[in-house]
C-alpha cells in the first residue's frame, strides 16, 4: 500500500516566475462595433429582437433564438440597480480606486441589466432600485471603458 | 468504423484571407454556418447538436471560445462540444461530429471550425518561452525545418521538390476562389528567389495566416438520402495520437500517421490506396510535407514520395491530385484547414468543387495533423453510398 513519505529538502519542487503576454486585436463587427462607436459619442445603444427585448449591451445573435440582431434603438444614460455587491477593498485593476459596488444597471429603455462600477462612496448609499446616471470618461476612444462608472442620480425629479 | 452510416449533406466555407475586419469572431463562424445550412437546404432548428473546433485559446486570446458562440451557432438549448487537437482538429472534430451520427445519438449535427489568425499572433503563440527550458524561439517552420531536412538527407530527394509542391499548390489556387494566396505571376523562379526563412523551406514554401471558417451537415443515412444535393458518404475515419518528445520517435515518418492511415483505409476496403483514391487533401503547411506524407499514408514506398511529385502524379491531371484547392499553402485558418481538407474530399466526392474539380472524383482521403507531426486524423469519403 502507498506510504506517504515527506520528501527530502534537496528534492523541492521547482519555481520560478514567469509572464505570459501577446498582443490581441478585436474586430469586433456590426453589432458591438457599433455599441463601442457609440460609446466614443457619449451615446447607448442597445438592439431590440424580434420579441421587442431591448438588449444593452448589445448582443449580436439573440440569445434566446439565435437571430441575427440589426434593430439598433439608443437607451438613456440613467437607469435602475438590480442588484449590487460592495467592494470594500478594491484591488489595483479595479475601475475606482476607493470602495465602490459592482452592480447590474437597468437603463431606461433597456430589458437587460448592465454590469459596471458605482461610485457611491458608502456602502450605505446603495440599495435596489435605487438611480444612478453614466459617469463618462475625460476622454471617450470608443472603449467600453469610455463608461468611467456610473454614481448615484442626484436629478431626483426624473426618478 | 462500424454503426449507422453517416453522410455529408452540407459544406459552407467562407473565403479565407489576411484580415477579416468587417466581422467579429463569431460573425466568421456565422457565416461558415449558414452557408453549409444553405448548401444542405436546412435550418437552425434541423440541427440537433453543434460540435466546434479550433486551435488552442491563445491564439486569439478568447478563452473558452464554444461558451461565447453558442448564440451564434444556434445551440442554445442544444448539446454544444469543443474539440480540440491542435493542428489537426479541424478533422478529429469532423469526425467527432460523424460520431453523434454513426452512434445513433443526433440525426444532424452542424459542425464549425475556425481561426481568426488577424487578432493574434499564432506563430509565436507556438513559440512562447516555459519555465525550466531552454526557449527555442523558432516558430512553426524553425520546428519542422529540420524534419524536412532529415527527409531529404534519407530520401536522396533533389532540393527543386519542395518549389514544386508550392508551385503545384498555388496554380490550383487560382482555380479557387475562397483561397486566401492567388498568385497570378506564379513560376518557379519566383519561388526560388523568395527569401528562405528556415532552410529549406522558402517563404513561397510556407502556409500563410487566414482568418477563415468551414462549417459541415452532417446526417444519418435515411436524411442524407432524402437530402436536396448529393451526400458524400463517409466510409471510414481514424486518429492516432503519440507524444511530442520521446526519443525513440521517427518525425519525419510518424508511427502514428502510418497507423492512422492503416486503419481509415481498412475501414473503407481500401487494399491499393493509390489506385483507389481518385484524390486526396492532405495537410501540407511547409511545401516539403506533401511527399513526406505521401509515404507516411502510404501512397509510395518509404524515400520515393518526393518521385510522385517530380513526376507530376500530384497535379490536377495526375492520377493522385493533390491538394486540388491550394491546400493549407494557399489557405491557413489553422483551427479551420483540417476540416477544409476534409470538407475539399467531400466536395470533390460529390462532384461539387468548381473549377478544381477532380472529373470522375469517387473516393477521397482528407488528411490533417497537429503539435509537433503527433496528432493525425483521417477520412475516407465515397460519391457511392455503401
Amino acid at each position: 500500500m502507498f506510504q506517504y513519505r515527506p520528501m527530502p529538502a534537496e528534492h523541492e519542487p521547482l519555481h520560478a516566475s514567469f509572464t505570459l503576454e501577446y498582443a490581441y486585436t478585436r474586430s469586433t463587427g456590426p453589432v458591438v462595433g457599433r455599441f463601442l462607436t457609440g460609446l466614443r459619442d457619449r451615446r447607448i445603444e442597445g438592439v431590440k429582437t424580434r420579441e421587442g427585448r431591448v438588449l444593452v449591451p448589445p448582443a449580436e445573435y439573440d440569445p434566446e433564438t439565435g437571430e441575427a440582431t440589426e434593430d439598433f434603438v439608443e437607451v438613456g444614460s440613467a437607469g435602475v440597480v438590480q442588484t449590487w455587491s460592495w467592494v470594500a477593498e478594491p484591488l489595483p485593476k479595479h475601475p475606482l480606486q476607493r470602495p465602490f459596488a459592482w452592480a447590474l444597471i437597468q437603463l431606461d429603455g433597456a430589458d437587460t441589466g448592465f454590469l459596471h462600477a458605482v461610485d457611491a462612496g458608502d456602502e450605505s448609499q446603495m440599495s435596489t432600485g435605487m438611480r444612478v446616471r453614466v459617469r463618462w470618461a475625460e476622454e471617450t476612444k470608443g472603449f467600453i471603458t469610455d463608461i468611467a462608472c456610473f454614481e448615484p442620480d442626484s436629478n431626483e425629479a426624473r426618478a | 468504423m462500424s454503426g449507422e452510416l453517416c453522410g455529408i449533406v452540407g459544406i459552407g466555407q467562407t473565403p479565407y484571407c489576411a484580415q477579416r475586419a468587417d466581422v467579429s469572431i463569431a460573425g466568421l463562424c456565422r457565416e461558415a454556418a449558414l452557408n453549409a445550412l444553405e448548401d444542405a437546404g436546412l435550418e437552425w432548428r434541423d440541427v440537433d447538436a453543434v460540435v466546434l473546433g479550433t486551435a488552442p485559446d491563445m491564439f486569439e486570446g478568447v478563452m473558452m471560445p464554444e461558451l461565447y458562440l453558442a448564440d451564434a451557432l444556434g445551440a442554445t438549448g442544444k448539446p454544444m462540444l469543443r474539440v480540440h487537437t491542435a493542428g489537426s482538429v479541424g478533422g478529429s472534430t469532423a469526425i467527432v461530429a460523424s460520431t453523434l451520427i454513426e452512434s445513433g445519438i443526433h440525426d444532424r449535427v452542424l459542425t464549425v471550425t475556425f481561426e481568426k489568425q488577424s487578432e493574434s499572433n499564432a506563430m509565436w503563440a507556438l513559440s512562447s518561452k516555459q519555465p525550466f527550458s531552454p526557449h527555442i524561439n523558432a516558430g512553426a517552420g524553425g520546428y519542422f525545418a529540420p524534419l524536412i531536412r532529415s527527409y531529404i538527407r534519407r530520401s536522396g530527394a533533389p532540393e527543386h521538390i519542395g518549389m514544386l509542391v508550392a508551385y503545384k499548390d498555388r496554380l490550383n489556387a487560382l482555380k479557387n476562389p475562397l483561397a486566401h494566396l492567388r498568385i497570378e505571376d506564379i513560376s518557379m523562379e519566383k519561388i526560388e528567389s523568395s527569401p528562405m526563412l528556415w532552410d529549406p523551406i522558402r517563404y513561397l514554401e510556407s502556409c500563410p495566416s487566414s482568418d477563415g471558417a468551414c462549417a459541415m451537415v452532417v446526417a444519418r443515412e435515411a436524411l442524407a438520402k432524402d437530402a436536396p444535393k448529393k451526400p458524400a458518404w463517409i466510409l471510414g475515419h481514424a486518429m492516432r495520437s503519440e507524444p511530442t518528445m520521446f526519443c525513440g520517435r521517427d518525425e519525419v515518418n510518424p508511427h502514428a500517421g502510418r497507423e492512422c492511415a492503416k486503419d481509415v483505409f481498412n475501414q473503407a476496403g481500401i487494399t491499393d490506396p493509390l489506385k483507389q483514391i481518385d484524390m486526396a487533401e492532405i495537410y501540407v503547411p511547409f511545401s516539403w510535407f506533401e511527399p513526406m506524407w505521401l509515404e507516411n499514408l502510404g501512397f509510395a514506398e518509404e524515400g520515393k514520395g518526393w518521385e510522385m511529385t517530380d513526376e507530376g502524379r500530384t497535379a490536377l491531371d495526375g492520377d493522385l491530385p493533390v491538394n486540388c484547392s491550394g491546400g493549407v499553402l494557399s489557405s491557413n485558418a489553422i483551427g479551420a484547414s483540417g476540416m477544409i481538407r476534409f470538407a475539399e474530399a467531400a466536395r470533390q466526392v460529390r462532384g461539387d468543387a468548381g473549377d478544381h474539380q477532380v472529373p470522375g472524383a469517387r473516393t477521397a482521403l482528407g488528411h490533417a495533423y497537429g503539435g509537433g507531426s503527433q496528432f493525425f486524423s483521417m477520412w475516407v469519403v465515397s460519391s457511392e453510398q455503401p
